[in-house]
């Protein structure tokens, strides 16, 4: 649980600064969707630009939790095959 | 985390202990606080809130008052509109936000956390609830270590039902900001809703819900940003809540009315109440803790007890380091606010404010664009004379529809084809074509510098001289 939050919260601030920055900057309607214009209204082109946002950002955040590991936990799964307790930032 | 952690070691405890209040959550039950503190958190939380529910209800010349049009791209408050170009005002906006953040922290702590932050005044509206509903402190414990039964049911019920309705109220008034929330309150009711604006009503609510009614102060202790950076703004003579170690310890129970050097102990009857209220279960005579939203109901409960005993008030009371080392004052500790950082601090947000109001004041309330059309370049048209095609964008940002009379200068003999005098309505915009004819002989080979004047028929003052630039073949 607390690796999820570790994963969500931070993306979801970074994805909040970043869709206010980028549609400031973009209007919805100058955006093409593979070569074509976008044919979705602005409140749906707002919020998935959210969700691809903080899936973005969530991204990151996994990979980095995941690299935090210490050498001990990744070696730990090879040896006893449990290791998914111990967790990020640790 | 790991700063957490390795702390917690340093101290000597084990590092579970962290992890574990995540996992492991032991429930908070905050005891209910009066005093002069616990008034003034009401009365903030009265007036955030009048200010959130009530806000976008307000009509203003015909439309919502504070409303943040996300489809047109413009924000409205009140008599300003913004357009997606004033976005500086927003940036300038921000910052003035962290430096009074900065400011107020460095004299007063963390006065935003205990008293204005949304998750304390939600908080608190949640526990007031529950409180209503389950009863006081002891009540809810004994209710939470009960089995379930009939009457555990109803409760439960009546309490998630409550904080369920105040959610999606909350989440309503939400959505109520971006679209007009009469449209929203319409749309409620005939199941009409927009699939995204229901999304984000939903996704507001079950926020407000699992915030206020079950994170409560880990939001504040794990998530929170300000929570973990707030300590650089603080010095030894920032006001905080403090225990005065000295006069407290050593702590003891007796019997009301001792003389506390007569029994050889300190002022402190340890009586747990300034932990029974803290909302974040904190025990505020281990001394200053990230953990404290600095919210002072420990200062009302235990100058209670205090009063009881016959003790003077302030054993835990807003006070600095410097104070309690130095046995100052009031009057000391207000001689030591005026000091380098609160001074920087105060020069900087001053001089963003002003440039705040002035860009405010002064902002224009006629734009124009002009873009020169690409594809048609120059050419020669009858009469002998040379034109070009521009594509002018006039922005009304004014409340009032405006007539704006379109002229252009800067060439021998330069005049103009198309609308001479266009009407724009109010917060809107219009494009048009002008064709500008010149001369042949007029000016140089190559570009030359033009001149197009919009001026407003109703105020002269409401002018924009923009450059353009004149291809000659």
């Amino acid at each position: 649980m607390l690796r999820i939050i570790w994963v969500l919260w931070p993306s979801f601030l970074v994805a909040g600064v970043a869709e206010v920055i980028f549609f400031t900057v973009i209007d919805p309607q100058e955006l093409y969707l593979f070569g074509e214009p976008m044919h979705l209204s602005k409140i749906a082109t707002y919020s998935i630009g959210f969700l691809g946002f903080w899936a973005v950002c969530a991204g990151s955040s996994l990979l980095t939790c995941f690299l935090q590991r210490s050498a001990a936990e990744v070696n730990k799964g090879v040896g006893a095959g449990s290791s998914s307790e111990e967790g990020c930032g640790k | 985390m790991a700063s957490a952690s390795s702390r917690a070691s340093a101290e000597g405890k084990p590092s579970f202990v962290e992890e574990s209040l995540y996992e492991v959550h032991r429930k908070v039950h905050p005891r209910a606080v009066s005093g002069i503190f616990a008034t003034w958190r009401w009365a903030l939380v009265w007036f955030t809130q009048l200010v959130y529910y009530g806000l976008c209800w307000l009509p203003w010349n015909g439309r919502q008052a504070v409303l943040f049009d996300l489809v047109e791209r413009k924000f409205y408050i009140f008599g300003m509109v913004f357009w997606p170009q004033d976005v500086i005002f927003l940036a300038i906006l921000l910052i003035i936000s962290a430096y009074s953040l900065f400011l107020f922290t460095a004299v007063g702590g963390r006065l935003w956390c205990g008293y204005a932050c949304p998750q304390t005044v939600y908080t608190e509206i949640f526990t007031w609830i529950e409180q209503k509903i389950e009863g006081e402190r002891n009540a809810r414990i004994k209710l939470d270590a009960a089995p379930m039964s009939a009457r555990k049911l109803w409760l439960r019920a009546a309490k998630y039902g409550s904080w369920i309705l105040l959610a999606l109220w909350t989440g309503f008034t939400f959505v109520g900001y971006f679209t007009p929330i009469k449209t929203v309150w319409n749309s409620v009711w005939s199941f009409s809703l927009g699939p995204w604006e229901t999304f984000w009503m939903l996704f507001y609510s079950a926020f407000t819900y699992l915030f206020a009614g079950h994170m409560r102060e880990q939001v504040c202790k794990h998530m929170c940003p300000y929570a973990r950076f707030q300590g650089v703004m603080f010095d030894p003579d920032t006001l905080t809540i403090t225990y005065d170690t000295e006069r407290g310890e050593p702590r003891g129970a007796r019997k009301k009315g001792i003389d506390p050097q007569s029994i050889a102990k300190g002022d402190c009857v340890d009586c747990g109440i300034c932990v029974q209220v803290c909302p974040t279960g904190i025990d505020i005579r281990d001394g200053l803790q990230y953990e404290c939203i600095g919210c002072a109901a420990c200062i009302d409960a235990c100058d209670q007890v205090m009063e009881k005993m016959d003790y003077p008030k302030g054993l835990i009371r807003y006070s600095t380091e410097h104070a309690i080392e130095k046995h100052w004052g009031w009057k000391e500790i207000i001689g030591h606010i005026v000091r380098p950082r609160v001074i920087i601090y105060a020069t900087i947000l001053a001089a963003i404010c002003t440039a705040f109001v002035w860009g405010i004041a002064t902002k224009a309330t006629l734009r124009v664009d002009v873009i020169r059309d690409r594809a048609t370049l120059a050419r020669e048209v009858e009469g002998g004379l040379i034109e070009n095609v521009y594509r002018l964008h006039v922005i009304n940002v004014s409340e009032a529809p405006h007539r704006y009379a379109v002229s252009v200068a800067g060439l021998p003999g330069i005049d103009m084809v198309g609308d001479r005098i266009i009407e724009v309505p109010p917060a809107g915009s219009k494009s048009f074509t002008v064709q500008v004819r010149v001369p042949a002989e007029s000016g140089k080979k190559g570009s030359n510098q033009i001149f197009f004047d919009v001026k407003s028929l109703a105020d002269e003052k409401v002018a924009v001289h923009e450059k353009a630039s004149f291809l000659q073949p």
